[in-house]
């Protein structure tokens, strides 16, 4: 199924139009007026950019606080804080001390491009990061190069971003959707389990990731018996449930999140789902495992991220997490900690938060952080890196059931071809 | 007259803001005169013929996501996109307005939710054309006619929705004070009576409910290639919820008042919200403070406020 | 082994019934404010989302789903009392606008204190022991969980139409909601009878949330999926019907649970088709009456 028309895709990545015939298009407009009046509105526009280059480095983070995804944006705010906490501390980056400016979207990509466009013109920001959905994100990119700013993502899986929809100034340190569907099908091949059927959510993120474990599953000769979609939002899933047991699959990989993922969970243990076919998710996240309890107890997945992770730099950042929230490191805390390492490493190398410069130095960021090795990719910005199947156990010392990771598949496997969403073995 | 010189000097200083305000101020402004426009459309059914659209969002997000596929799949100029755009709108109104004025009251206003609901559900699916989920991204302003590149810019284009909305004020308020409005006020006050007389009243409201959606339609048109995208959000019964508050807030059956109404209302959501996470909060007490205590919207008290002095000195 | 087309008839068709009898829960209270008072009430999805987080406080603190089933709803029916005295009763006479302002006010207000009282995570809501089991359907596992949903709807309906037809208060309702004046002009105090109907009407979309939480978990987004399907239901129904309003939670469930297994395709655009379709027929909604 084709997402976007072909032309679509050419005016994402078209440049915009040139600075100098703006400033002309500008000046034929003002044509008549005070000529006084244009050093009037471009004097403190000047001013300050001036003051950008040598101030405190602003990290952009329009986020969505509020709504249904709001723990999203609450767990990536929490993160950045806390680096941006640590690093001032020790003197900031550059000799420079790290402000974030923080907006709340409401998950809305009118606002969320309303309020970076503030951002940027108004705070002098270079760099965003934390956006949470992937309407927002695809709102956002072609942007970019107009306000010659960076976009570090965070959270946003959709594969299209390093992809189709590829802009330059868009760089992508977390997991994408499609890494977290071959993470599962990875699995699978070892599995006994046959008769696959998928089930994800009705919008692009989760048509996205079932045509990837599709394909995986076909080119692993299993017998994929078919695939459901549901509208987000959906509160019952009885019917879906029914359908399940219907089309007698040995395992489902679920692509689901927030309110659906727990409603999907809880009802399926209701319905004792479980005990006919293995429940396979995209992304395991604490959240969720706190919102339905035990119900979550067997399920097994990708995860992003886990805290469960065993590393050295894992373990330092737990701890440090631990000290300073009082509770363990969530999925997009983790993922959010690993953006900023990146982001980090490329403002040292770069030597400047200016594009240009910047961009060419996260090309080439290698690094190892709380996910093991990474290493940015030059071609689609896209950070290859491990994946990780987990199952989600009881485990002393908690309240509730934690994610153990059960496999880690190295990054030249669960990273796509370059510019692609999909794999070749 | 006091009026036009009133008008003419709004006009001036809006054309004078982009030498004032910083840029993200003009992107503020642009925004909150297309959501004008919007509300102003939806103000001739409510304030003039209180035909109460729940479903107004329809023609907006129709509009929006014709004059963003007309600009990425063709090679139509901007304005040309935006007024095929509008038309189209308010063609799609006719058969909308042609089932919806059956009913009248409460039932008139789920008819068109209904139908908004629809549209929203159609472009969910339809993901071929309208981009699902995601919606129409890196929607190009496109130069033209004859090569005329000054509405592409920001600027430009701000003083495109400018003229427009001025032109659709004058094109309303024309309306409004013609025979044709005395109809429409006849229907509001007394549809009966007004049939009785001799006028064929649902044929008034299907051409009022057109040009309502014509010019709703030429918002969301505006809107598609100011934000670069057009989702499905546009189409949401929420949003139709919203423009019918900001006409409210605004005034009702004033024109201007929703005009009002709309910039007040997205800047005060852009504001509150960047101080405060928890402002819906403050948002929603400003809503029943403004039911309480100021009925009849923004411009509603303050024309009150202006007449009465005038009347007095006669 | 896949599922008998018995079993699975049977298995879709106690979802139905346990979906309308959640449905229901929200389409009544809406159908009864309206009934009373001509006030579509924005807030209802909110007030069943306030439902849900209060019986999830009051079952963790009691540690019993039951009390909170029944406290749940008293708290927040009294909100809403509160609200009808505090700031309905001074609109009264006004247009439907005014109240479509301070109702779509409230559900921000209330929204916003639930994210800042109980946080932004969903929480669980464990179902009861008792229920906690499945009975088998021809061989099919079921919860019983559901099938005290579907038989709890059966009385609660039954009981909240005996209300309207025998006694005293429902005469009251039923005569106000014809004709206020003349029920006014009889002596009756349609003050208060406003006030109770919108307590009740709170109460009983409050009811509803404490029972759907142990299915979708107490969250911020339950008020949103859940307010257009209320609409949908009272409109298709008929605003102020009450025998509408369960035809209406009847015919959206069953669309959600068979539409979807049959033409998953349609699902979203389905219950609109619905609704335009009965609107076009009857604009009244199917036992309304135009106004």
């Amino acid at each position: 199924m084709s997402i976007t028309p072909k032309t679509k895709r050419r005016n994402l990545i078209a440049p915009a139009e040139p600075k100098t015939q703006r400033l002309l298009n500008r000046r034929k407009v003002l044509t008549g007026m005070a000529a006084g009046a244009v050093t009037l509105s471009m004097g403190p526009a000047f001013l300050r950019r001036a003051s950008a280059a040598t101030g405190p480095i602003k990290i952009g983070m329009p986020l969505a606080l509020t709504g249904p995804i709001g723990i999203v944006g609450q767990q990536i705010k929490r993160s950045c804080e806390l680096w941006a906490k640590m690093k001032n501390a020790s003197g900031g980056l550059l000799g420079q001390k790290i402000e974030l400016v923080v907006e709340d979207t409401g998950g809305n990509p009118a606002a969320c491009v309303r309020k970076t466009q503030q951002m940027v013109d108004r705070d002098g920001v270079r760099i965003i990061t934390g956006i949470v959905f992937s309407s927002e994100a695809l709102a956002l990119a072609p942007k970019l190069k107009e306000w010659n700013t960076i976009f570090m993502s965070s959270s946003n899986g959709d594969g299209r971003l390093t992809a189709d929809a590829l802009v330059p100034n868009f760089f992508r340190p977390n997991t994408s959707g499609p890494m977290g569907a071959r993470t599962v099908s990875l699995h699978l091949r070892q599995s006994k389990s046959n008769k696959i059927a998928a089930l994800g959510l009705d919008y692009a993120w989760g048509h996205n990731s079932v045509q990837v474990f599709e394909e995986e599953m076909k080119r692993a000769k299993k017998n994929f018996v078919g695939k459901l979609f549901a509208p987000t939002g959906t509160k019952d899933y009885a019917t879906y449930i029914a359908k399940l047991k219907d089309l007698d699959a040995d395992a489902v990989f679920l692509v689901l999140q927030g309110d659906d993922n727990n409603a999907f969970l809880s009802q399926a243990k209701q319905f004792r789902l479980g005990e006919k076919m293995e429940l396979l998710t995209e992304i395991v996240d604490l959240d969720s495992i706190r919102a339905v309890g035990d119900a979550s107890l067997g399920l097994m997945g990708s995860s992003r991220y886990s805290f469960t992770y065993n590393h050295p730099k894992n373990k330092e950042f737990v701890a440090l997490w631990q000290k300073e929230y009082n509770n363990v490191p969530d999925t997009f805390e983790g993922e959010s900690w690993q953006t900023m390492a990146v982001l980090e490493a490329g403002i040292l190398k770069a030597k400047s938060i200016d594009a240009e410069p910047l961009r060419a130095a996260l090309e080439t960021v290698e690094l190892e952080s709380v996910k093991g090795k990474l290493t940015m990719r030059k071609c689609d910005h896209q950070a290859v890196q491990q994946g990780f199947m987990v199952k989600v156990v009881k485990r002393e010392g908690f309240s509730h059931p934690v994610p153990d990771v059960v496999a880690v598949y190295p990054g030249d496997v669960t990273t796509p071809r370059c510019n692609k969403t999909s794999y070749d073995d | 007259m006091g009026a036009w010189r009133g008008l003419i000097l709004v006009v001036a200083v809006l054309a004078l803001a982009p030498l004032g305000l910083p840029p993200y101020m003009m992107t503020l402004l642009t925004e909150a005169l297309i959501l004008g426009l919007f509300a102003m459309s939806l103000d001739l059914m409510v304030g003039y013929t209180r035909l109460v659209s729940f479903g107004h969002a329809a023609a907006y997000g129709f509009g929006a996501y014709c004059s963003g596929w007309l600009l990425i799949n063709t090679d139509l100029s901007l304005p040309s996109a935006v007024f095929v755009a509008a038309i189209a709108s308010g063609v799609l109104a006719i058969g909308v307005a042609w089932v919806c004025t059956r009913s009248t009251g409460v039932s008139f206003s789920m008819l068109t939710l209904a139908f908004a609901q629809l549209l929203y559900a159609i472009t969910f699916r339809w993901t071929s054309v309208t981009g699902g989920s995601d919606g129409l991204a890196g929607i190009p302003r496109r130069p033209g006619p004859f090569g005329l590149t000054a509405l592409t810019s920001k600027t430009g284009f701000y003083f495109f929705v400018l003229g427009l909305l001025v032109a659709a004020f004058l094109l309303c308020r024309q309306l409004v004070n013609s025979p044709f409005g005395a109809v429409l006020r006849g229907i509001r006050e007394n549809e009966a009576k007004t049939l009785a007389l001799g006028y064929n009243t649902r044929a008034y409201k299907i051409a009022v409910v057109a040009l309502s959606y014509a010019l709703g339609g030429l918002a969301g048109a505006l809107y598609a290639p100011f934000a670069g995208f057009a989702n499905s959000e546009l189409l949401f019964w929420l949003l139709s919820g919203q423009v019918l508050i900001m006409v409210i807030v605004g005034g009702a059956g004033t024109l201007i008042g929703p005009i009002l109404g709309a910039a007040f209302f997205m800047f005060a959501q852009h504001q509150l919200s960047s101080y405060t996470e928890s402002w819906a909060i403050y948002f929603g007490m400003l809503f029943i403070f403004f039911v309480l205590f100021v009925p009849r919207g923004i411009w509603g008290s303050v024309a009150a406020r202006l007449r009465r002095p005038a009347a007095d000195g006669r | 082994m896949q599922l008998g087309t018995l079993a699975l008839l049977l298995t879709q068709t106690a979802n139905v019934l346990s979906q309308t009898a959640l449905l229901f829960f929200l389409g009544v209270g809406l159908t009864l404010i309206f009934g009373i008072m001509r006030v579509v009430n924005f807030a209802h999805g909110t007030i069943y989302m306030l439902g849900a987080y209060i019986g999830y406080s009051l079952a963790r603190v009691t540690g019993s789903f039951w009390v909170a089933l029944i406290v749940a709803p008293i708290i927040v029916g009294a909100v809403g009392v509160a609200f009808e005295a505090g700031i309905l009763r001074r609109l009264y006479g006004r247009d439907g606008s005014a109240f479509l302002m301070v109702t779509f006010g409230l559900a921000l207000i209330l929204g916003d204190v639930v994210q800042i009282g109980w946080g932004a995570s969903a929480l669980r809501v464990a179902v009861p022991d008792l229920l906690s089991g499945v009975v088998l359907l021809l061989g099919e596992p079921f919860p019983d969980y559901r099938l005290f949903l579907a038989g709890f709807g059966v009385v609660m309906a039954i009981a909240i139409w005996q209300v309207l037809e025998r006694t005293r208060f429902g005469l009251l309702i039923r005569a106000t909601s014809q004709n206020p004046e003349m029920a006014r002009a009889l002596g009756t105090d349609v003050q208060l009878i406003r006030s109770g109907v919108f307590g009740v009407g709170c109460g009983l979309a409050a009811l509803g949330g404490v029972l759907a939480s142990p299915l979708v978990t107490a969250s911020l987004g339950m008020a949103a999926s859940m307010i257009i399907d209320a609409f949908v239901i009272v409109i298709i129904g008929g605003m102020g019907s009450f025998v509408g309003s369960l035809i209406g939670a009847f015919l959206v469930a069953f669309v959600q649970v068979f539409g979807n297994f049959y033409l998953p395709e349609l699902a979203i655009a389905f219950i609109y088709l619905i609704m335009l379709l009965v609107l076009i027929v009857r604009p009244g909604g199917l036992l309304g009456k135009e106004d």
